[in-house]
């Protein structure tokens, strides 16, 4: 099979920004990234991890310290790259006198595109055909979101950069977005999304990659870094210290009133826990898989590099384990 | 190449006739151009004279004031509103994006002062029995003025490439200032027979940094017929060069700063 082309690809990528207070500070810090061609890609981190910084470089509107990116096989900062991306910021403002026919011819102007009907197709396809003659302040923030969509495909883009496409959005726009954004990607374009509404990047990306005070900690496709899960197991007949004595390797216990209950991550552990339950005459009273979400590897991620949070950030999970037990 | 310059100019001129703050000073500025006549009948000089001067003061003060406010922030509010990204991720070179900026902001300041200019021939007009020659004589004034506003907006457009609005409002402003009331004394200065080699060097390299506003304060001519500008017509066409000359460097030397700026 032949690889598909990269899309977007950085090589040590680096951003320093001087601070009066804390002095160098590495925004982005050797970044290694590698999008494909044709797939989502989500770009995920906390507040300040460099997701914008990043974006930002890859689209030449600031200078990178050292190393080297390429967007569709060009060196990031050639403008000419820009006549095949495009770009919707983070809740963007688009000028409020304008309508939103009269905004896409703008930047349809930009391109040297002045195609009306192509402009009234394209708010078509984000379901503001009935609107065009409004103006943007008139405009909800989904409308302003889709008009941001709109405007982004004028040039038939082969990319397309989304940072925070549904943040603050209603869960009807939540939906109209992401199924905007999922018929980009079966057009044939690659869509780079920095995002920090996990479920719905969980829903729609193909690979994801995870930036952490400015390093990338996780990067692959989604499917292999959610692989595994865990499983619960809920029995009776046995006692927190009889599972313990077991010497199972990866698995946590918590007591329950009537039993235990047995996180395992492996299939030996597993099956090792269930002979040892019913040899002991124990009785097992449920099997519960549990799918690694992206939340999960997100905070794991997260926290591993920042220990002083982990406490904070498991808290609440510990709390719905218990839950069972209460 | 020009199609992204005048699509940019464009959209500035339809925003820029849109705030508000722009539209209460030149509102200010035509209430004060309305009522000039009742203010000059308490003069104690001349009525016309008084009146001249209180129309050409009046365009003068409030396109120096729009023009500041106009251009302060025209660089900074497309950055923090963020609209910069949308349009510098287009294929738009940075320098297409502050000529078209400042095309616009000129071009909206051309419509507003032609605005005040009209009421105030107008009001001239009518105030001195219907003088058309005299009212239009007033109109070389504005002329010059919109020279040297354009002048002034190409200081707040260089200075909002790097400095925050409000340390900008008062660069701009305080050189406006200092053009305005020492760029003579320092060509005076330059060109005296009695000053010393240091100090006249000292005045030329003045005379070249600062922009001399003081070259377009072409009232006194029309307030006092007394006085006249000897060769009119060359002195308005060399100070408009000057001007130009001045304004094409102020831009570069912004795009020169704005093409490294972090945005």
């Amino acid at each position: 099979m032949r690889p598909l082309a990269a899309a977007i690809e950085t090589k040590q990528l680096t951003k320093t920004y001087k601070s009066r207070i804390h002095g160098k500070i590495n925004v982005v810090d050797r970044l290694d990234l590698h999008v494909e061609e044709g797939e989502i890609f989500g770009f995920l981190g906390p507040n300040g991890a460099g997701k914008t910084t990043t974006i930002k470089m890859l689209l030449g509107i600031i200078y990178p310290d050292s190393g080297e990116g390429h967007v569709l096989g060009k060196e990031i900062g050639d403008v000419d790259i820009h006549r095949i991306i495009s770009y919707v910021p983070e809740r963007p403002y688009y000028y409020e006198h304008m309508t939103g026919l009269e905004l896409l011819r703008f930047y349809g102007s930009l391109f040297g595109i002045n195609d009306v009907k192509r402009f009234e197709m394209l708010l078509e396809k984000v379901n503001l055909h009935r609107d065009m003659s409004k103006t943007i302040s008139q405009y909800s923030k989904g409308m302003q979101q889709r008009v941001g969509l709109a405007q982004s495909l004028i040039n038939d883009p082969k990319l397309i950069f989304l940072d925070e496409p549904t943040g603050g959005l209603d869960p009807i726009a939540h939906r109209e977005i992401r199924d905007l954004i999922l018929s980009f990607r079966d057009e044939g374009r690659t869509v780079f999304i920095s995002s920090h509404e996990l479920s719905e990047v969980e829903l729609i990306c193909d690979r994801v990659a995870i930036i952490n005070r400015g390093v990338i900690a996780q990067q692959g496709k989604l499917t292999e870094l959610l692989k595994g899960g865990r499983v619960e197991i809920t029995s009776e007949g046995v006692s927190e210290q009889w599972v313990r004595d077991r010497g199972l390797k990866d698995v946590t216990v918590r007591s329950l009133a009537s039993g235990v209950l047995v996180d395992a991550n492996e299939a030996e552990d597993i099956n090792a826990f269930i002979d040892a339950v019913r040899a002991s005459n124990g009785r097992i009273v449920s099997i519960v898989p549990r799918k690694k979400r992206l939340e999960d590897l997100f905070i794991q991620t997260v926290t591993d590099a920042k220990p002083e949070a982990a406490a904070a950030a498991t808290k609440p999970k510990t709390i719905t384990v218990e839950g069972t037990d209460a | 190449m020009l199609s992204p310059i005048f699509s940019i100019a464009n959209t500035t001129v339809r925003e820029a006739i849109r705030r508000k703050v722009l539209l209460i000073i030149l509102l200010v500025g035509v209430v004060f151009l309305v009522i000039a006549p009742g203010l000059g009948a308490l003069s104690a000089r001349s009525e016309t004279t008084v009146l001249r001067g209180l129309l050409l003061g009046v365009i003068q003060i409030t396109s120096a004031v729009i023009a500041i406010v106009l251009t302060v922030y025209m660089i900074p509010n497309e950055i923090e509103r963020r609209t910069i990204y949308t349009i510098l991720s287009k294929p738009v070179q940075r320098w297409q994006f502050l000529i078209g900026k400042y095309l616009g902001a000129v071009s909206a300041l051309a419509m507003m002062m032609f605005l005040m200019s009209f009421i105030m021939v107008f009001t001239f007009y009518l105030q001195q029995g219907q003088n058309a020659t005299a009212a239009l004589d007033l109109l070389k004034a504005p002329a010059m003025y919109f020279v040297q506003m354009s002048l002034l907006a190409a200081v707040a457009i260089f200075f909002s490439t790097f400095v925050s609005p409000i340390v900008n409002f008062f660069l701009s402003g305080g050189l406006y200032l200092l053009g305005s009331l020492f760029a003579p004394f320092f060509q005076t200065l330059e060109e005296s027979q009695g000053t010393p080699a240091a100090t006249k060097l000292f005045a030329k390299f003045i005379n070249v940094i600062l922009p001399n506003f003081a070259n377009y304060n072409v009232q006194n001519p029309i307030i006092n017929p007394g006085q006249v500008i000897q060769n009119e017509q060359q002195y308005f066409i060399q100070n408009t060069l000057y001007g130009l000359v001045y304004i094409a460097a102020l831009i570069l030397g912004g795009i020169l700063v704005f093409d490294r700026r972090e945005v």
